[in-house]
């Protein structure tokens, strides 16, 4: 309060001032009173041209709202500091509020599901960088779009205008390629958000599950069957003693084949409930290679050239039974699907960088370039009665590729039709190693 | 369609049939792609579906083009908002003609189904055909709904990949007759089904110049690609 009385005594004292000094030099001339009046006048129209000036140079800073407020003394000076600090809180309130808000916007950004807000008429309003993605939209220039413009599939439409969403939706993304499960809830003012998850991996394994089932069922029901048919002819016809062993030999055919189908089922099982094998225990790999090529020579039965090249040396770490079952598999299928008098070359090298392959080559039939990438699949056949014939399960390759993976590897396939294929096992460095070049460091064990 | 002047009524009114459009395609949308799923699947339920929501496609063709009647006697519109309005009616009936394209896919599906699938059909090209038609028909869409005229261009530059594709597939197809004439019956069919595929892509393209009339003011129907560059610059 005290500069309300610093203002009133100084205006006070100029007024008193002016007016007595021109009171004085009017009394000279002869008329103090006039002197007095111009002399209050003259005090009146300072104090204003004062003020005014200052409250002038206040308004401009206020109207520029930049740079630091007029620095004065007395009311003007103060009004100016404390707009100014105004001014400054808040701006500190709004820097603030946006930082809390980017921390919300930041958090929601990491959220794995996409989250997109819209208005109450279906207006996008905001959305995730993940939605954008799972929907194909643009989070900038779609604003205030209508969803349904660009979102249109109709389940979607359906289900936003249902206003029911107790439960969520199944709907397919953009380009048809995505499923999408997308959950809309009410708030605020008729405003409502949308959740959104990419579930197509679930999807396709649902799928894939539903699939090994129903081919499953089907491999064994087949043999079954024919067995059952068999049986009830055993049981009701009489038949001759050749006519029997023919029955009973074609019986055997189907138990056989169910067995092996257990038998694979069961391996892949196994495989995929087992821990991998560890990269300490090390097996011959000309070993192993021999043992396998024991079996494609009584399989091949003269008919085919087997040719098996490895160093003496060379190792491998892993499960030796796994390795041989995987090794047998694939130069059993060489066996038979290369015709007779055809040729088969194994092969295992090293590569500069220490990682081995395997590689199996046939000159037999080939396969088709669109079966190539679904070769590996359970099941998959491309001829599916000749594969049948030849006591194949469809699960080989699948097994090989589960065994050569759970050794840190993968396998290739190349093959050209009418020419032969090639089947390769790449195995990595640890897993790989040549007896001599370890010789002392680290004594080999061979179990 | 989100434009920057003040909310009226006759915005409200353009908005809602705007909308009305993008829905009608989404459905066909909808349509074509379970068209191409009964045909890579053989899939008679898929076709069903197809034939089910052709009704409901021819409908709101009528209703559209009503509502668009009824628009224009009351607000007597003029430039932009009147070009709007004359591209939605070229869009419906694009959409309808889409709408009968997947049907005559769905019902060749069928009948490919009762004749007994033959087991050697170039099916993958036909499915790349068909993805590159739906994706087309999306992009014209998206491009209609923001009114954005480069990717409307877009979808004007790749129609040739479409025709090229249907060329190729023909080519195919008389070979693999050639080969075993009891492959014919179903020969043909396909090549309808290819044929069909390739107008969609057409309608899409259609859609597209609609999207550009809008905007631009300028109507570039059999205009060359160069021609159209220069106006949507």
């Amino acid at each position: 309060m005290d500069w309300l009385f610093r203002r009133l005594l100084g205006a006070l004292a100029l007024a008193l001032a002016c007016t007595l000094v021109l009171a004085g030099i009017g009394a000279l001339v002869g008329s103090p009173v006039l002197g007095a009046a111009l002399g209050a006048m003259l005090a009146t129209g300072v104090l204003v041209l004062r003020d005014s000036v200052k409250a002038s140079r206040l308004m401009a800073w206020m109207r520029v709202a930049q740079g630091t407020a007029p620095r004065d003394t007395g009311l003007w000076g103060e009004l100016a500091y404390r707009i100014e600090r105004a001014f400054v809180a808040g701006e500190k309130r709004v820097v603030e509020e946006r930082q809390r808000l980017e921390q919300f916007l930041a958090a929601i950004e990491a959220s794995p599901n996409g989250v997109m807000m819209l208005d109450a008429n279906e207006q996008m309003l905001w959305c995730n960088r993940v939605a954008a993605e799972h929907f194909g939209l643009d989070p900038e220039g779609d604003r205030l779009q209508r969803l349904t413009n660009l979102v249109r599939s109709p389940t979607f439409v359906a289900y936003l205008q249902s206003g029911r969403y107790d439960e969520g939706a199944t709907v397919p993304g953009p380009l048809g390629r995505t499923t999408l499960s997308v959950l809309l809830r009410d708030y605020g003012n008729g405003q409502k958000l949308l959740l959104s998850q990419d579930i197509t991996e679930r999807e396709r394994n649902e799928a894939m599950r539903r699939d090994f089932v129903a081919n499953v069922s089907h491999e064994i029901r087949t043999p079954l069957t024919v067995l059952s048919g068999f049986v009830e002819t055993l049981a009701q016809l009489k038949l001759s003693e050749p006519e029997r062993q023919r029955v009973l030999q074609l019986m055997a055919q189907q138990t056989t084949r169910m067995q092996s189908l257990v038998a694979d089922l069961l391996t892949l099982a196994t495989l995929e409930g087992s821990p991998r094998p560890t990269a300490d225990r090390w097996h011959s790999v000309s070993t192993l290679l021999e043992r396998a090529k024991a079996d494609a020579i009584a399989l091949s039965a003269g008919r085919h050239e087997l040719r098996v090249s490895a160093e003496n040396d060379a190792q491998i770490a892993g499960s030796d039974s796994e390795l041989l079952s995987a090794i047998a598999n694939l130069l059993n299928n060489a066996v038979r699907y290369t015709p007779a008098g055809g040729r088969i070359d194994v092969n295992w090298s090293r590569r500069d960088d220490g990682s081995a392959r395997l590689d199996v080559c046939d000159s037999g039939v080939g396969i088709a370039r669109e079966h190539l990438p679904r070769l590996t699949e359970r099941f998959y056949r491309v001829d599916g009665s000749r594969s049948r014939d030849t006591g194949g399960t469809g699960l080989g390759l699948s097994i090989v590729k589960h065994i050569v993976q759970r050794h840190g590897g993968s396998i290739e396939i190349r093959s050209e039709p009418g020419v032969g294929s090639t089947f390769t096992l790449h195995l990595p460095a640890i897993r790989v190693r040549t007896l001599n070049a370890s010789r002392g460091a680290d004594a080999p064990v061979e179990v | 369609m989100s434009d920057k002047h003040l909310s009226t009524q006759f915005d409200t009114e353009l908005a809602a049939i705007s909308n009305r459009v993008l829905e009608m395609g989404g459905l066909v949308e909808m349509q074509v792609g379970q068209a191409l799923h009964a045909l890579t699947n053989f899939s008679a339920d898929a076709a069903d579906e197809v034939l089910r929501q052709e009704e409901r496609v021819n409908q709101m063709e009528v209703d559209i083009d009503r509502e668009l009647s009824a628009i224009i006697a009351r607000r007597q519109p003029t430039a932009r908002d009147l070009r709007l309005l004359i591209a939605i009616s070229k869009a419906i009936a694009n959409l309808e003609r889409v709408g009968d394209e997947a049907a005559r896919i769905a019902r060749t599906v069928g009948r490919l189904i009762k004749a007994g699938i033959p087991t050697k059909l170039p099916l993958a090209d036909l499915d790349f055909e068909a993805n590159l038609a739906i994706a087309q028909l999306r992009k014209a869409l998206d491009a209609l709904a923001r009114l954005d005229t480069a990717r409307a261009l877009e979808v004007l530059k790749q129609d040739d990949l479409i025709d090229q594709e249907f060329d190729g597939l023909l080519r195919k197809l008389i070979t693999y007759m050639m080969e075993d004439p009891r492959t014919i019956s179903a020969c043909i069919d396909i090549v309808f089904v290819a044929k069909a595929i390739e107008r969609v892509g057409d309608h899409a393209k259609n859609l597209a110049e609609a999207t550009i009339y809008v905007v631009k003011g300028t109507d570039v129907r059999h205009a060359s690609v160069a021609d159209v560059e220069n106006v949507v610059r």
